[in-house]
């Protein structure tokens, strides 16, 4: 079929109901009535109740009916399991299997993801190169190291704590783990592309007339010119992070601080009260660090903005503060002013809206607001953060604020027989 | 090593101060080179009659860890049977703080850590009621602050005042080998310090523009720094002797000018934070050293809370550096050696002096959002009081100069030409008519009346909840030898609004991206100085009425996530800021 010329003419974006997690299909309607099709990440760390076992499976095959049998871009943002989980396969008979068979163009991942500095990016420092880059790899990778001894310590027991520091703990954790069949489908399932802030993704073969801009994440040199902590000074403390981690749950690394020291294993009248808060603190420091590395991991976001026709949509992952603030210095800022669709980031939480960025959406405002912004958001309720600390994912006080400044779709409004959301742009 | 206890002792009752064994600045500094021994020193402790444990009247130690899940007994005796005091980690007969198998039994022996912690607290909590003149307050109202001297295996070490305790981690090098943050002086100093300027002025840990934060931060490092340079021996065994010249009476340890330029003394180990914990954790030198820092470091102000902390540092460390080499220079010489004796004395009286004038500051600091220009008004305000004639060692004026080299100034619309508060003078004369001043030094409710007779004066808002915080007397003894008596009272306002509110109350426009339905909580307060008669000397106040302020307080919480106090809360907030200075 010849690649049409003129922009689309209409975009259609079908919303999945993953509980806590994105999943979206993005589809391209040119005026010859053929169309493109973009998967934006697949993946959930817990469905909602009433979900199937098997949803998954049922909105890849949904998927693949839409989109005809073939997909032209994937996109997964970063490796968190609540976006890429779906991608995983099962001897053919997994989610990841149904979208691989779609044999997408191209697969779009950050800088991060590349096995090896990526050609022609220069994602990280030109001047540190290699080392730089397979720093910062070995870095992610002993984050997912520290997220399974957080999970396992959980598990066996091996850390005591108040029983909701334990569940954010292992949450957060679990979203963290390496989830190794996803990562290698994504890998094959088309031609890579590793992308970072201000590159050119070349995809104007595969979307005509559609402009596609990659606002993060930055690279490491990027990230270093807003930032007097270099890079690798971050990237050494997550090298360290594993075994430290083993160590503050009492791991069999070092053994006992003091083996020969005559100790109470009761605790005395007099350590009691002040016992109970050290164990306490203990977990909020282990709780903190794994925050930390998920903060992290989530600032790998691919952040996309397409412009189609009249329309700009924009796809920012997980893409936190620090993410964010390297591409609201620069001038590709101001392609942000347009936005008529936001996908919420990270699920709701309020680090990932900063001010700076939604204060720069010109279509916000009150219901009737002429071109009124829309926002979209997938997530679930009390998965992720608690209210009592102002954590809570959706934040409240976010949601509030998307739904007087802008037309809120919201994956929690989804009915038990619904699988997605279908919201219609018109791009003329 | 030379201890500062003397052997001939008068009863217990009659002393003043103990001697017990620490680890002087931190176990990453070593004598004579990086394999050299470790830096132990017997030090004076304020006597008291200790408990196990150690427990004291102000500090009691529980050494609980959360990790291992056991309590370490304390099995060491802090008296003998007549009540002598005894330092049980001293040297036995025939070793020497110097040797290694010594060293060694002190370092796996978690006694020594919990006592090295107790007294490293207690000369820190020494520090502020020498220079105060009076008994200071812990925050959370007991009398005891607990200390947890292994608390659990975590890189990091922090006040919590809801817990009443300073919590010190240990964790494992790349070898293997356990570094323990709580026989660092610099570290327990450092902990120690957040816990007192906490009592002084309680506000400082409520969410507010950056300087606030960074004050803790940076204070708590002032205090670690300046206060090792008391334990002269181990300063002076640091420097390392370049010689010695015989007397009569004795012979004179030399040091070498070169190891005194401006450029040695920034560099030498004396500035530096953390050596130990610097090295296993970053495989840095240290964890900070601000006196190299620049004023160009600082710009542009990213807004960061712990890098601009090391700017207020930067300012007194330089400040330091200066004025100690100039004093140096004053010195006579042994041909291109000075007497390093002198050197050090210079150097303590200095460190002194300066730690002094930091703390007296805080005596005439606002208790609310509090910025570097006025932290640095306060210093040399309360400076000038005591001691007017700054001529003979230029204290203030090397410090004001250093300051605004960094960029920071007193307040222009509220200070003189020398940088210090004016004098308050109000509009109309206040009303004393209703107000007892002998009661107002013993009784808030009546001091709270003097406040609210006068309230347009004082810019009491009328609409919030208010408290007298402190009413402290405050006596300072000038060059002069004559007693300089104020009575020093502390008051905050809250009120806690939504965005629509904020015309009204705070009378200014809220930000334009904050809601009306935005909720948030705002201080205001001030410190009254009041003279000898009862009379107001100074109002030194940040009100709600506050203006440009207090709405660029709103604007960067609300950049923040702030607004609602509960990023940092409680517990944890020393606790996580520490963990992202280490880059977590």
């Amino acid at each position: 079929m010849p690649s049409p010329t003129a922009p689309p003419v209409a975009a259609t974006l079908f919303a999945y109901q993953v509980g806590f997690g994105d999943c979206f299909l993005l589809r391209f309607t040119y005026a010859d009535d053929s169309r493109r099709h973009i998967m934006i990440e697949f993946g959930t760390t817990g469905l909602t109740l009433k979900s199937p076992k098997d949803q998954m499976l049922r909105i890849a095959n949904d998927v693949k009916e839409k989109c005809g049998g073939k997909l032209d871009v994937v996109v997964a943002t970063h490796r968190h399991a609540d976006h890429i989980s779906g991608f995983a396969t099962n001897k053919g008979k997994g989610s990841g299997d149904v979208i691989a068979s779609l044999k997408p163009e191209r697969v779009l991942q950050p800088w991060t993801e590349a096995p090896d500095v990526p050609v022609d990016s220069l994602g990280p420092d030109p001047k540190a190169g290699k080392q730089a880059f397979s720093s910062r790899r070995s870095a992610l990778k002993q984050m997912h190291k520290t997220a399974r001894i957080a999970v396992e310590s959980i598990a066996n027991g091996k850390l005591t704590m108040p029983l909701a520091l334990a569940d954010q703990l292992r949450f957060i954790g679990e979203d963290n783990l390496s989830n190794k069949s996803a990562v290698e489908n994504l890998m094959t399932m088309g031609k890579n592309v590793y992308v970072f802030h201000g590159c050119d993704p070349k995809l104007g073969d595969f979307l005509p007339g559609i402009e596609v801009t990659v606002l993060g994440p930055p690279t490491l040199h990027q990230t270093d010119t807003i930032r007097k902590q270099r890079s690798r000074d971050v990237d050494e403390f997550w090298q360290m992070a594993p075994r430290r981690f083993a160590e503050a749950g009492g791991g069999d690394d070092g053994g006992k601080l003091f083996p020969n020291a005559p100790v109470f294993n009761l605790r005395l009248a007099e350590a009691r009260w002040v016992a109970e808060r050290i164990d306490k603190a203990q977990g909020e420091m282990m709780l903190g660090l794994v925050r930390a590395l998920d903060a992290q991991m989530n600032n790998t976001s691919v952040i996309l903005l397409f412009k189609a026709g009249s329309k700009s949509l924009l796809f920012p992952g997980d893409a936190q503060l620090e993410n964010w603030r390297y591409a609201l210095s620069t001038p590709l800022a101001a392609k942000l002013d347009d936005v008529d669709l936001y996908k919420v980031g990270h699920h709701g939480s309020l680090n990932a809206t900063p001010k700076s960025m939604w204060n720069r959406f010109k279509k916000r405002g009150k219901t009737g607001t002429p071109d009124r912004l829309t926002s979209v958001m997938s997530t679930r309720d009390g998965k992720h953060g608690s209210t009592d600390s102002g954590t809570e994912v959706p934040r409240s006080k976010l949601v509030t604020e998307l739904e007087a400044q802008s037309e809120l779709v919201d994956t929690r409004d989804l009915s038990e027989d619904q699988l997605c959301s279908v919201i219609e742009i018109d791009l003329r | 090593m030379v201890t500062e206890a003397s052997k001939a002792r008068p009863p217990m009752a009659a002393m003043p101060f103990r001697p017990l064994t620490i680890i002087a600045k931190d176990p990453g500094l070593r004598i004579g080179g990086k394999d050299g021994p470790m830096a132990f020193a017997q030090v004076d402790v304020a006597a008291e009659k200790l408990a196990k444990g150690p427990i004291g009247y102000r500090i009691k130690v529980v050494d609980y860890n959360a990790t291992d899940r056991v309590t370490y007994q304390d099995m060491q005796e802090y008296e003998d049977a007549k009540g002598q005091p005894v330092d049980p980690f001293a040297p036995r007969p025939g070793e020497s703080f110097e040797d290694s198998k010594y060293q060694a039994r002190l370092i796996g022996d978690p006694n020594f850590h919990a006592q090295n912690a107790y007294a490293i607290a207690m000369r820190t909590l020494w520090q502020f009621e020498h220079a105060l003149g009076r008994r200071v307050r812990w925050s959370f109202g007991g009398h005891q602050l607990h200390i947890a001297p292994h608390a659990f295996a975590q890189a990091n070490a922090f006040y919590s005042e809801p817990d009443r305790t300073l919590m010190f981690g240990y964790f494992r090098n790349a070898k293997g080998e356990a570094i323990y943050t709580s026989l660092s002086h610099d570290i327990v100093a450092h902990e120690t310090t957040h816990a007192l300027l906490d009592g002084l002025r309680t506000h400082f840990t409520e969410p507010s523009l950056p300087d606030q934060a960074a004050l803790h931060e940076g204070f708590a490092d002032i205090v670690a720094l300046f206060s090792v340079f008391s334990i002269k021996q181990v300063v002076a065994a640091a420097i390392g002797e370049d010689g010695t010249y015989a007397k009569e009476d004795g012979r004179v340890a030399l040091v070498k000018a070169s190891k005194l330029s401006l450029e040695a003394l920034q560099k030498s180990v004396f500035m530096g934070i953390g050596a130990q914990f610097g090295r296993a954790l970053n495989d840095a030198s240290e964890l900070r050293r601000s006196v190299l820092r620049t004023p160009k470091d600082f710009i542009p102000d990213t807004g960061d809370e712990h890098d601009r902390g090391e700017l207020i540092v930067a300012i007194l460390t330089q400040t330091f550096v200066t004025l100690w080499h100039k004093r140096i220079g004053a010195l006579g010489k042994f041909g291109r050696k000075y007497n390093l004796g002198m050197v050090v004395d210079e150097g303590a009286k200095l460190a002194q002096q300066l730690l002094t004038m930091c703390i007296r500051g805080l005596d005439y600091c606002p208790p609310t959002d509090i910025d570097f220009g006025q932290f640095l008004a306060g210093v040399l305000t309360c400076d000038r009081e005591v001691a007017p004639d700054d001529s003979q060692f230029n204290y203030r004026e090397v410090l004001r100069d250093t300051a605004a080299g960094y960029g920071v100034h007193p307040p222009a619309d509220q200070c003189d030409d020398e940088g210090c508060w004016k004098q308050f003078a109000p509009k109309e004369p206040l009303s004393y008519m209703r107000s007892n001043f002998a009661a107002m030094t013993q009784s808030k409710d009546e001091l709270f009346r003097f406040l609210w007779e006068n309230r347009d004066e004082f810019h009491i808002s009328t609409r919030a909840f208010s408290k007298v915080l402190s009413i402290d007397a405050a006596h300072r003894t000038g060059p002069d030898g004559i007693n300089l008596c104020e009575t020093i009272c502390q008051y905050s306002q809250r009120v806690d609004l939504y965005g629509a509110e904020t015309k009204s109350v705070l009378g200014f426009d809220r930000p334009t991206d904050m809601s009306s339905k935005t909720a948030y909580t705002s201080f205001g307060g001030g410190v009254l100085i009041l003279d000898q008669y009862g009379q107001v000397k100074y109002h030194i106040c940040n009100p709600l009425d506050g203006g440009q302020r207090q709405f660029d307080r709103l604007v960067h919480l609300s950049d923040t996530g702030e607004l609602d106090g509960r990023k940092r809360i409680g517990a944890m907030r020393f606790a996580l800021c520490h963990m992202d200075r280490m880059g977590a």
